[in-house]
């Protein structure tokens, strides 16, 4: 025959065997396993592509200069000696009065060239604009969530500080916005050359100073190398390459997390395969007894069944490819708050993966027993019994390697990879013994009716079909069930270990001078006072006269801490809700000496009476470590890492902090306060708390879509195995109805089997999701949790109830055959 | 043995097979010897058990004799490989089975392009359709075998074996599955159509009277082959 005449053959073949159903569970299988990768492929794609193709339009800029203080003169002459533009981006949160309300917002000031790189797009009363744009003096532009928020609209005068700006526009996006990563505070960009006039700016105030600058390459990577070596403190260096290097290692974590769901997805997804093609190839042994009576050699035989599995590989990888960009759509959607709304499309390779991720699935499962078909010998068609396969161990170790080599390409992570695998094959063990035991247990009952004894010894019969549905069901069953009902609880847990009466408002950014006019409006409004800390920003410089070098940390919390500015306070009362856990609080209030948190001096490896050095507004204030305090961080009251007595820090400057409860419907005294102080910022915890519910929310939402796919992987297993089986069971059914079985004690049997496996899957699930919710209470979120006992019987209804409804149209026809269709033909 | 000539469309010499039983020889099949010429049929009876076939899959090519020679169309089969014997099979062979040996996944009219497609002939389906017209199943093209009776099963195995003109047929007890009367139907046809096309038959049987419509009658009774023409 020719190529082209095989390849028709081929093609009717394949087109016949798709309509004739023999496939469907093999095809949805391997569409199932694309569709896993390739919705987390995609997903990585773009966010990588986001991440470097787009870097400096995610910057606004070539190279950005982050500080915690003005950038000095100095540096920005340089810059501009050396030809390159510079612009500036100040960004600092406060509050925006507008419409007799209040809201805290992430303000943005903008200089005169910004974006140096990039668009921004805004909504103005004409339509949306696209380009370098930026507010004029005078002009505020919000986004969309602050204008729901406070009821603007275009021309509403908006209080920025002293200032009164009119709102100019709606910011559809910006480039360096984007991928913020914990964008929860609504957004208000002005420019520049307003900030002076606002007032905002003061002593202690919270802020980001960005340097922003853009060139062509050589003149950028120049002054990059001088900067470095200038570089002031608490300021670090954004560039092109490591853009982003925080939303880069959570963006990596969500990936390997995704990932890692998804191989699950895929191996569960390949033993379904691995039974279909089993059960595939045992049905066309006869058939291909008689093609070879028909005259096909046992190559034409060979190339037949391998195209018609390419071709099959090729249609559902395509398939799942399609389907894997929506699934990854929708997941984009509902993680719009984490990763912006716009990202770039995939490229083409992504959309190739998809089809090759089949093939190479196809041929790492389903090649040697396929290959094998070859030897079909036309006699067969003489005999009815199929001689048995040869078994090697050439087949499984190929099928471990090519899902090991997936895995690996799927997480960037080959020990990872080999860790799931080995972890599924533990948990299939674990499972099969339990669902032995369970299996001999059941027998045993003496009450036992026929249906259940007769179930029962079916599912028994075929120990390691029940094992592998069990065991591949209660995967993806139990990772939904943890998503759903342990999250809710602990949720409420968290919820419920904060105190009724904890604050809810934190007030930010008090200057001295104003501190008995707010104790006053508070009296004023009838609300207790609160209690004003001294707020003092400094940074630690050594530990024992060791100097502190972030980068020699291999802690990564140690590292972030040790970077950043710590807010120090000074008072010479332990505040309340402290507890000195070590040393003792100040003896002589007149001795200069520190007073550290427990969980940061483990952190950073400080012991009771070590001397730290902080340097706070360039002068350096050396003291010993007196004591360790015990500090009720969910207490929501205002806390210090650390504490100096007053005779040691009081003459600092500094601005002060409190913390008070407001019942929600309280909001008139707020706005009332922020218009009297328009340098304040208040913080309304629960607003915060809820915005990270949403976003938190949103996220599990879109994992849940990754163990849908893994628990619909489980339902094919399901398939593959009551499929694998069905012609027996015909068998069985039809010789119970030729010894007087009625079609109830028939269905009975059936029905029996199916919800035996649905409880225990259940079962398992359950208790593997309650496993899951104490470890992570305990060990992850530090709570009080109590196992909810209901997660059994939901669990198990969810398990009977997904494995009866998935699994009755394949067995429901076991009752409905006459006893002679099937005995007849044997 | 007379030579073979032109008309000689299957010549069996001295054909045994012996297999191993548990370490032991056994001789299912002792020097049997046959001959076919075009448009002849010929009829093997015996008892269940009796080796009638092992000796059509040795006749048939589906299968080597341990000793002895079976030549096809002049063609000796001990000089071609699996291989070679399928493509014999492919263009003149015809096979109709007890158990009608349907592709499940393939329609009826898909069934009888199968043999058709495999040579690679542009006019398959028409050439199929016109067949299943023949064997009285135009209405029922569309069906898959677990749709259609046992004895429009046959049918449909008939028009598979009869739409590429073979040169011989073997049938293996082909009424074995089927009530008397669709039998007689089926047999009728199996002989219209032979008579039609001119096709050699070897027909294998336990039912004499179905045996007696043939020219020869051979009987295999303990691997032991003896007969005559009729």
């Amino acid at each position: 025959m020719s190529f082209f005449g095989r390849l028709m053959l081929a093609l009717r073949f394949a087109r016949r065997e798709l309509v004739s159903g023999e496939l469907t569970i093999l095809g949805l299988a391997l569409a199932v396993a694309v569709v896993a990768m390739t919705s987390v492929g995609f997903f990585s794609d773009r966010v990588e592509r986001a991440l470097t193709t787009q870097a400096t339009q995610l910057l606004a800029a070539d190279l950005v200069l982050n500080a915690n203080a003005p950038v000095p003169p100095a540096l920005r002459q340089e810059a501009e000696r050396r030809g390159l533009a510079i612009t500036d981006n100040i960004s600092f949160p406060s509050m925006v009065f507008a419409n007799g309300q209040a809201a805290l917002a992430t303000y943005k000031a903008v200089g005169a060239r910004y974006p140096l790189r990039g668009e921004v797009t805004v909504r103005r009363a004409g339509g949306e604009q696209s380009g370098a744009l930026r507010p004029a003096p005078g002009e505020a532009w919000v986004d969309a969530r602050l204008a729901r928020k406070l009821g603007l609209k275009a021309g509403d005068r908006l209080n920025v500080g002293n200032l009164s700006l009119k709102l100019g526009g709606e910011i559809v996006r910006e480039p360096d916005g984007a991928m913020d990563l914990y964008n929860f505070i609504p957004r208000l960009m002005f420019n520049a050359a307003d900030l002076p006039g606002t007032g905002l700016m003061q002593e202690g105030s919270r802020a980001r100073w960005r340097l922003m600058v853009a060139g062509d390459d050589r003149a950028v990577s120049d002054y990059r190398q001088w900067l470095s070596q200038r570089l002031p403190a608490g300021a670090r260096l954004e560039n092109v390459e490591e853009a982003r290097p925080e939303i880069r290692t959570a963006l990596e974590r969500a990936r390997r997390f995704l990932g890692l769901t998804a191989m699950l997805t895929v191996a569960l997804a390949a033993a379904a395969v691995v039974l279909a093609v089993r059960r595939y190839l045992a049905r066309h042994w006869q058939p291909v007894a008689v093609l070879r009576c028909l005259g096909l050699t046992s190559s034409e035989v060979g190339w037949l069944f391998v195209s018609l599995f390419a071709l099959l590989g090729l249609f559902c990888g395509l398939i799942g490819t399609v389907a894997g960009y929506g699934v990854q759509t929708g997941m984009m959607r509902l993680a719009s708050g984490f990763v912006g709304e716009l990202l770039p499309e995939p490229g083409i390779a992504t959309w190739l993966a998809g089809p090759f991720a089949a093939l190479v699935l196809l041929a790492g499962l389903a090649l040697p027993p396929l290959l094998a078909i070859r030897q079909v010998s036309p006699l067969a068609v003489l005999r009815d019994d199929m001689p048995v396969m040869r078994r090697s161990l050439a087949a499984p170790a190929l099928a471990i390697g090519v899902l090991l080599s997936l895995a690996a390409w799927q997480m960037g992570d080959p020990a990872l990879a080999a860790w799931l695998l080995a972890g599924l094959a533990g948990f299939l063990l674990l499972v099969g013994a339990m669902a032995g035991a369970a299996v001999w247990a059941l027998r045993k009952l003496p009450s036992a009716g026929f249906g259940w004894r007769f179930g029962v010894a079916n599912a028994a019969r075929r120990p390691w079909l029940a094992v592998i549905q069990i065991a591949s069901l209660s995967i993806g069953l139990m990772a939904l069930l943890t998503l759903t009902v342990v999250r809710d609880d602990l949720i409420a847990a968290w919820r419920q270990s904060v105190p009724a009466d904890a604050p809810n408002h934190f007030v930010i950014n008090i200057q001295p001078g104003q501190r008995d006019d707010l104790r006053n409006a508070f009296a004023m409004a009838g609300e207790k006072p609160p209690e004003l800390s001294p707020m003092i920003r400094g940074r630690l410089l050594s530990i024992n006269d060791k100097p502190l070098r972030p980068s020699a940390l291999s802690d990564e919390r140690a590292r972030r801490l040790a970077e950043r500015e710590f807010n120090l306070s000074w008072r010479d009362s332990l505040p309340e809700g402290n507890q000195v856990v070590s040393g003792k609080w100040w003896e002589s209030r007149a001795k200069p000496q520190f007073s550290v948190e427990r969980g940061l001096a483990e952190t950073l490896g400080i012991r009771l009476g070590d001397t730290l050095a902080f340097d706070i507004a360039g002068s350096t204030y050396r003291a010993r470590v007196t004591s360790l305090r015990a500090v009720a961080w969910d207490s929501f009251r205002v806390n210090f890492f650390v504490i100096a007595p007053e005779s040691l820090l009081g003459k600092q400057p500094g601005s002060y902090i409190t913390s008070f409860r407001l019942p929600a419907t309280d909001e008139a005294f707020i706005n009332t306060l922020v218009a009297r102080f328009p340098n304040i910022t208040v913080i309304d915890v629960g607003a915060i708390l809820n915005e990270v519910r949403s976003v938190v929310d949103k996220l599990t939402r879109a994992i849940e879509a990754m163990f849908v796919l893994a628990l619909a992987a489980g339902v094919l297993v399901l398939w593959a195995t009551l499929a694998a089986t069905r012609d027996e069971r015909l068998f069985d059914a039809s010789l119970m109805r030729a010894l007087g079985a009625s079609h109830r004690q028939v269905r009975a049997v059936v029905l029996a089997e199916l919800v035996w496996l649905g409880a225990f899957t259940g079962l398992l699930a359950a208790v593997g999701a309650m496993a899951v919710g104490a470890l992570a209470a305990n060990r992850l979120f530090n709570l009080p949790f109590e196992i909810n006992y209901m997660l059994l019987p939901i669990g198990v209804l969810s398990g009977v109830l997904v494995v009866t409804v998935a699994g009755w149209p394949l067995v429901g026809k076991v009752t409905r055959t006459p006893p002679m269709a099937v005995l007849g033909s044997r | 043995m007379t030579p073979i000539d032109s008309k000689t469309v299957l010549l069996a010499s001295e054909v045994a097979k012996q297999v191993s039983f548990h370490g032991q020889p056994l001789s299912i099949l002792h020097s049997a010897s046959l001959r076919l010429q075009a448009g002849e049929s010929v009829a093997i009876v015996g008892a269940s058990g009796s080796g009638k076939s092992t000796l059509l899959s040795l006749l048939a090519g589906l299968d080597r004799p341990s000793s002895g020679e079976v030549a096809l169309f002049g063609q000796p089969l001990s000089g071609l490989d699996e291989d070679g014997r399928a493509l014999l099979r492919r263009d003149k062979v015809g096979f109709v089975f007890q158990n009608f040996q349907l592709m499940p996944q393939l329609t009826a009219l898909e069934n009888v392009m199968l043999p058709l497609e495999l040579s690679g002939r542009k006019d398959a389906r028409d050439s199929a359709l016109d067949m299943l017209e023949h064997v009285g199943l135009g209405h029922r093209v569309g069906h898959y075998p677990r749709h259609l009776s046992g004895g429009e099963q046959q049918r449909v195995a008939l028009a598979r074996a009869f739409v590429i003109h073979p040169g011989i047929l073997f049938a293996d007890e082909p009424t074995g599955n089927l009530d008397p009367a669709t039998g007689r139907q089926i047999i009728d046809l199996l002989f219209r159509l032979n008579a039609e096309q001119h096709t050699s038959l070897v027909l294998v049987t336990h039912d004499n009277e179905l045996a007696s419509r043939c020219d020869a009658i051979y009987r295999l009774m303990d691997g032991e082959l003896t007969g005559a023409r009729a």
